[in-house]
């Protein structure tokens, strides 16, 4: 039998949030330089948790927001498990304008809502890609991605699905506040990795920290 | 001639890593501080040579505890050393009297640059 | 041929590989023959040259951030509708000018796992896209009538309603019903009732122009949307109404019949609050109407 319990250090919580922080660091001076995305992203926190406490804590930590959308994306590595990026709602209409996506089809029916969703997942993809990025290359991996999906929209806090990692696994969240640099808009970063990759986790912080003893 | 190192993170792991990093030649004292107002409070009493300086901290973060490090002794040489890289949170910092800024994660190389830069500084 | 060149080309997907300057380095033949441009003259040129409906932020965007994070970018059908404008290639669709397509980009890597070159693949959905559309379709439809069912026009008149208030527009709605409705199925039967409703609202969907919207509210309760139309306007229209479907005789299994309509005419003036407001003050038109005898029209301002 698979060891179900991993037992995470408070080193080990303190080297992962070390390099979460350079990952973000660098993700975020990359999205203003390349992309002119200007975000600040804040020093995140690590919490080691059970699979069944994890929508629990996720709804918990959320409570603020009366109406939310959520995008979520997973990837694929020896990193591996899903981000999760929580917006306000009305985060989409000024991501709109944020992008400056054309408006050529608002005239048809509903359109205004799709590039909206569209802009929320194109924001999503890319800040998620940059932050689990940097972080799996500061690891040594190389990871892939799910589409991103829009799993609750414009909801109050009601959905989260109970049924995202198995209850008796370890999974580890890391959390981060985010805010558009001249947008008005801020939201939550969770990064949650599956059991099968706390093993793996560990063995590259041990070899990240090898460098500096 | 002995040098005194003050790091200033609220990270354990990060104070540890940058002490790795810095080359020791001769006697070299290391202070440590968890917090901008510790680190602060070493600073005025032990006036180091180099102080090392993360921004996001509690209690006090690095930007107030820069400005009062530089209240205190305008000429101290104190280095930030962070993650956030964006070329507008760095000249922030380098108004603010900032002596170079140094990018996380620390490496030799890039640590040794910088104390020559001081060296170099203080020579003339 | 390697295997993997066979597949690449046989594969009935566009495969595109494109260096960090966004110059073609590969492309399958798919692509050739989609987009008429083999291989040999493409690759080496900038895709933009080739394509300069690409060359937009949201495109370079995306480029970059792969090619930056080594993420992937997703095109869908539902905003873009297509990155490539190729012909659809199914010709029994005609909704569609250029072929609907799902497209991504993601990064290619060298040994020590630099990006080198982002690839981007291109699939057609035009027949998932079209079918799609039509399930849209039947969704905002009346299945006995075929005019626009309630849900649509709550939605439409909300949309409606707010477009034109915030442009201070002229905005008017009419609602009508058949008169003695329960008479004719009593007498003639549910069926024959389906018939009438047919005829009825088949001549009005007639009568109205491209930008208004017949709905069927209830039963034998219609409403109809009349977006830039005063409410002067619209009660000469109830009244042509009124009149065409008088003098409609309606032949059903040998029997004629001719029925009567009743309308309530409102239109936007700015005190109405709310699209529920508007609709009531039709509602409250339609039944004076009723009231005062039928077969009439009754417009409340």
């Amino acid at each position: 039998m698979e060891q179900q319990v991993c037992h995470v250090t408070e080193d080990e919580k303190d080297i992962l949030q070390e390099i979460m922080n350079i990952a973000f660091g660098k993700a975020a001076a990359d999205l203003a330089e390349v992309i002119n995305i200007f975000v600040v992203l804040n020093v995140p926190r690590i919490q080691v948790l059970k699979g069944a406490e994890l929508s629990g804590y996720l709804r918990e930590e959320i409570s603020d927001f009366s109406d939310l959308s959520i995008i979520e994306q997973n990837f694929r590595g020896k990193f591996r498990g899903s981000a999760f990026l929580v917006f306000p709602s009305g985060a989409g209409k000024e991501l709109v304008a944020m992008l400056d996506a054309d408006h050529e089809e608002t005239f048809e029916s509903g359109t205004i809502d799709l590039l909206e969703k569209e802009s929320l997942m194109e924001v999503g993809n890319i800040l998620i890609g940059a932050c689990v990025g940097k972080m799996s290359e500061l690891l040594g991996d190389v990871v892939t991605y799910s589409p991103p999906k829009v799993v609750v929209e414009n909801h109050p806090n009601e959905i989260i699905p109970n049924n995202l990692f198995n209850p008796e696994y370890t999974a580890i969240v890391m959390k981060t506040l985010f805010q558009f640099d001249d947008r008005n808009i801020s939201g939550f970063l969770f990064l949650v990795t599956t059991h099968d990759s706390v093993a793996w986790l560990q063995q590259s912080l041990a070899r990240f920290l090898e460098q500096y003893e | 001639m002995a040098k005194k190192f003050l790091l200033v993170d609220d990270s354990p792991i990060s104070r540890k890593m940058l002490k790795s990093c810095i080359p020791v030649e001769g006697v070299a004292e290391f202070l440590e501080a968890g917090d901008g107002l510790k680190g602060l409070n070493v600073f005025k009493e032990a006036s180091p040579d180099i102080t090392f300086l993360d921004l996001t901290m509690p209690v006090m973060d690095g930007v107030q505890a820069l400005e009062e490090m530089k209240k205190h002794d305008p000429d101290a040489v104190i280095i930030v050393a962070t993650a956030d890289i964006q070329a507008k949170s760095i000249e922030k910092v380098m108004a603010l009297g900032a002596f170079h800024v140094l990018k996380k994660p620390p490496t030799k190389d890039s640590v040794r640059e910088i104390l020559q830069k001081v060296d170099e500084y203080r020579r003339r | 041929m390697s295997e993997l060149s066979q597949l690449f080309d046989t594969v009935n997907i566009g495969l595109v590989i494109l260096d960090r300057d966004l110059k073609v380095k590969y492309w399958n033949r798919w692509m050739e023959y989609h987009s008429g441009i083999a291989a040999e003259r493409i690759i080496g040129a900038s895709l933009f040259a080739h394509f300069p409906s690409l060359n937009t932020r949201k495109f370079l965007r995306n480029c970059k951030s792969v090619l930056t994070f080594g993420n992937f970018s997703f095109f869908s059908q539902k905003l873009h509708h297509y990155l490539f404008p190729f012909r659809s290639d199914s010709s029994f669709e005609s909704r569609f000018e250029f072929m609907q397509q799902s497209c991504a980009l993601g990064p290619l890597r060298d040994e020590s796992n630099t990006i080198t070159a982002l690839y981007l693949t291109v699939q057609d959905v035009t027949e998932l896209a079209s079918y799609e559309h039509r399930l849209l379709e039947m969704n905002m439809r009346d299945g006995l009538t075929g005019v626009y069912n309630r849900r649509f026009l709550e939605k439409r008149l909300a949309e409606e309603f707010d477009r034109h208030v915030r442009y201070a527009r002229n905005f008017s709605v009419i609602m009508f019903d058949i008169d003695f409705f329960k008479k004719v199925n009593d007498t003639h039967g549910h069926q024959c009732g389906d018939f009438i409703l047919k005829g009825v609202s088949g001549k009005i969907a007639a009568m109205i122009r491209k930008t208004d919207f017949l709905a069927r509210y209830g039963g034998e309760e219609f409403c109809c949307l009349l977006p830039e139309t005063d409410i002067a306007a619209a009660t000469v229209l109830a009244e042509r109404f009124r009149q065409t479907i008088a003098g409609m005789v309606h032949c059903y299994q040998k029997t004629e019949i001719i029925v009567t309509i009743s309308l309530g005419v409102s239109g936007l003036s700015g005190q109405f609050p709310s699209s529920d407001v508007l609709l009531k003050r039709a509602d409250d038109a339609l039944y004076a109407a009723k009231g005062s005898g039928r077969n009439r029209v009754v417009a409340l301002s």
